[in-house]
């Protein structure tokens, strides 16, 4: 009985022993494979900006989508998505695009300049203003969110408060606040 | 230059052009303004796209005797006109090591369709020189450009000649300057006058370096150090008393510029510095004398836009507008006009026309293609 029950202890700890190494084993595999995606995401993301800049937009928007697909978890590969969309005029798309990046990293304030211009285009004024009062009291960077505010305040007719945040856009820049 | 030997021919030719270049820096009017600030400086040196996609870089043409940038535009109505002198003088004298660089700055981005308008243009104009896109206008600012067109002439990696605008006297004796480094004669006798010493350049170079870093001390001294080395050297005078400035030192900036002026009374830089630091201080009839003079001189942009500030804060509404008119058609890329046209519809209390102002300064600082 001894033997045996010596047997089966060996036999568990083989067990556990290989469900460990397994586990780990494909943990690394899983990691490697995160890895792999994460850089083909920034090779993609970097193509992608240079169609862009060229003005290639929709080979652009198609590249930085791969760039999403070969990431899923990067929050700045769906606002890159965003961004180029806005700017497409897919304000919808664009939205999408930057929720996803901010249900990752809520934090992401290029994400969340982006959806208040997309919902300012959109004509959904009060949304923008909301999101982007938001974006400026997260941003220690804000001039780009000032200068969304002043969009929505310029569309809003309230021209003294629109001025105020592209001067207030324009200060923060040069003290080296972009 | 029959019965001198290659030495010699290439020691005469060197000396021509100092002497024009010289000559011709210091007594052209509209080359003056930015000449005195970067003739003798360092060229920066800039990677771009062709219209055909293919990189180009300016260190690529090092072995060039020199390397004429002419920054241009479609918007511009003189940039057509100089792409063509350009093109003509290139057929003859590409041969001589004289290299032409059109850099397109049509505006911050470039969609397919700008690109393709571009490439008939170079098709129906048959230019054979390279033609850059400087997207987001890095290269534009990085030279300082203050007009459209405008050429800068590198020499050894120096910049040896720079002209804004396409003005009659000066683009001769810009093409005469050309014309000596290809190795020809020139077509007139120049007596030298003024090159900036290289010692105050250096002194001055050092000291914008330490304000870039905030480092005020260390560059108080050296700013001071260049001016009395070669008095006649702009560029130290105009940055000190903008240090000065920063530090809410007035009388100190105000002084400054007035030395410089004294040393030249056609000295357009100075003269708008001046004039906008008085017209800030509330000096507004003064400040107008000095910049109506300046931009009556030439085609350097902040004098005019200064002058429709003073005229504006004084005022003087529609001068004010027609004269940030003239500003914008010399250079519609710099955030300062609107900035400042913004301010003078404020003090008018039109403040859609101001924040319209506003926002297009800061699209231009941040790059956004309004």
């Amino acid at each position: 009985m001894r033997v045996r029950a010596k047997v089966i202890k060996v036999k568990a700890g083989v067990f556990i022993t290989s469900l460990f190494m397994s586990l780990c084993a494909l943990m690394i595999v899983e990691a490697y494979a995160q890895q792999e995606g994460r850089e083909k995401a920034e090779a993609l993301s970097k193509e992608a900006a240079a169609l862009f800049d060229e003005g290639n937009i929709n080979k652009a928007i198609e590249v930085a989508g791969e760039a999403v697909k070969a990431d899923p978890n990067s929050p700045e590969a769906y606002d890159q998505l965003g961004q180029m969309l806005l700017k497409d005029g897919k304000t919808d798309e664009a939205v999408k695009a930057f929720d996803s990046a901010l249900n990752i990293n809520p934090k992401l304030r290029t994400a969340r300049t982006g959806k208040g211009l997309a919902l300012l285009k959109k004509g959904d004024t009060t949304g923008a203003e909301a999101v982007l009062k938001e974006a400026l009291t997260l941003n220690p960077y804000p001039s780009m969110a000032h200068y969304a505010l002043g969009l929505v305040y310029e569309k809003l007719n309230d021209y003294e408060k629109a001025a105020a945040h592209f001067k207030e856009g324009i200060k923060t820049y040069k003290s080296g606040k972009k | 230059m029959r019965g001198f030997t290659g030495k010699e021919k290439v020691a005469v030719i060197q000396l021509m052009l100092i002497l024009i270049g010289v000559t011709v820096v210091f007594f052209t009017c509209t080359a003056t303004a930015q000449a005195l600030l970067q003739v003798g400086t360092q060229a920066p040196e800039f990677s771009l796209k062709d219209i055909e996609g293919k990189e180009a870089s300016l260190s690529q043409y090092s072995k060039s005797r020199g390397v004429a940038l002419l920054f241009w535009s479609t918007w511009s109505a003189n940039s057509p006109k100089a792409l063509k002198k350009f093109e003509a003088f290139y057929r003859k004298y590409k041969d001589r090591g004289i290299q032409v660089i059109a850099i397109n700055a049509d505006n911050q981005a470039l969609s397919n369709e700008d690109v393709e308008k571009l490439k008939k243009l170079v098709k129906d104009l048959d230019l054979t020189f390279p033609i850059l896109l400087d997207r987001g206008l890095k290269t534009f600012h990085e030279y300082s450009t203050i007009a459209l067109p405008s050429t800068v002439i590198i020499s050894e990696g120096k910049i040896a000649y720079e002209l804004a605008g396409l003005p009659l006297v000066g683009t001769e004796d810009m093409f005469d300057f050309l014309l000596v480094m290809a190795g020809e004669p020139p077509r007139k006798k120049f007596e030298p006058k003024y090159r900036p010493r290289h010692d105050a350049i250096a002194d001055a170079g050092l000291a914008r370096g330490f304000v870039k870093k905030k480092k005020y001390e260390m560059a108080y001294p050296l700013f001071l150090k260049a001016i009395e080395k070669d008095p006649q050297f702009t560029l130290p005078y105009i940055e000190l008393a903008k240090l000065y400035e920063t530090e809410g030192r007035n009388a100190e900036a105000e002084g400054i510029l007035k030395k410089a002026l004294s040393t030249g009374p056609e000295n357009v830089v100075a003269a708008s510095e001046l004039g906008y630091l008085l017209a800030k201080t509330g000096r507004l009839q003064e400040a107008t004398e000095i910049l109506g003079k300046a931009a009556k001189v030439n085609s350097y942009t902040p004098a005019h836009y200064y002058l429709a500030y003073a005229l504006g804060m004084g005022g003087r509404l529609k001068e004010s507008l027609s004269a940030f008119e003239q500003a914008l058609s010399l250079n519609p890329f710099e955030p300062t006009t609107y900035m400042l046209r913004a301010e003078v519809y404020e003090k008018h209390k039109m403040m859609k026309e101001s924040a319209s102002d506003y926002r297009k300064a800061l699209e231009l600082i941040l790059k956004i293609k309004g």
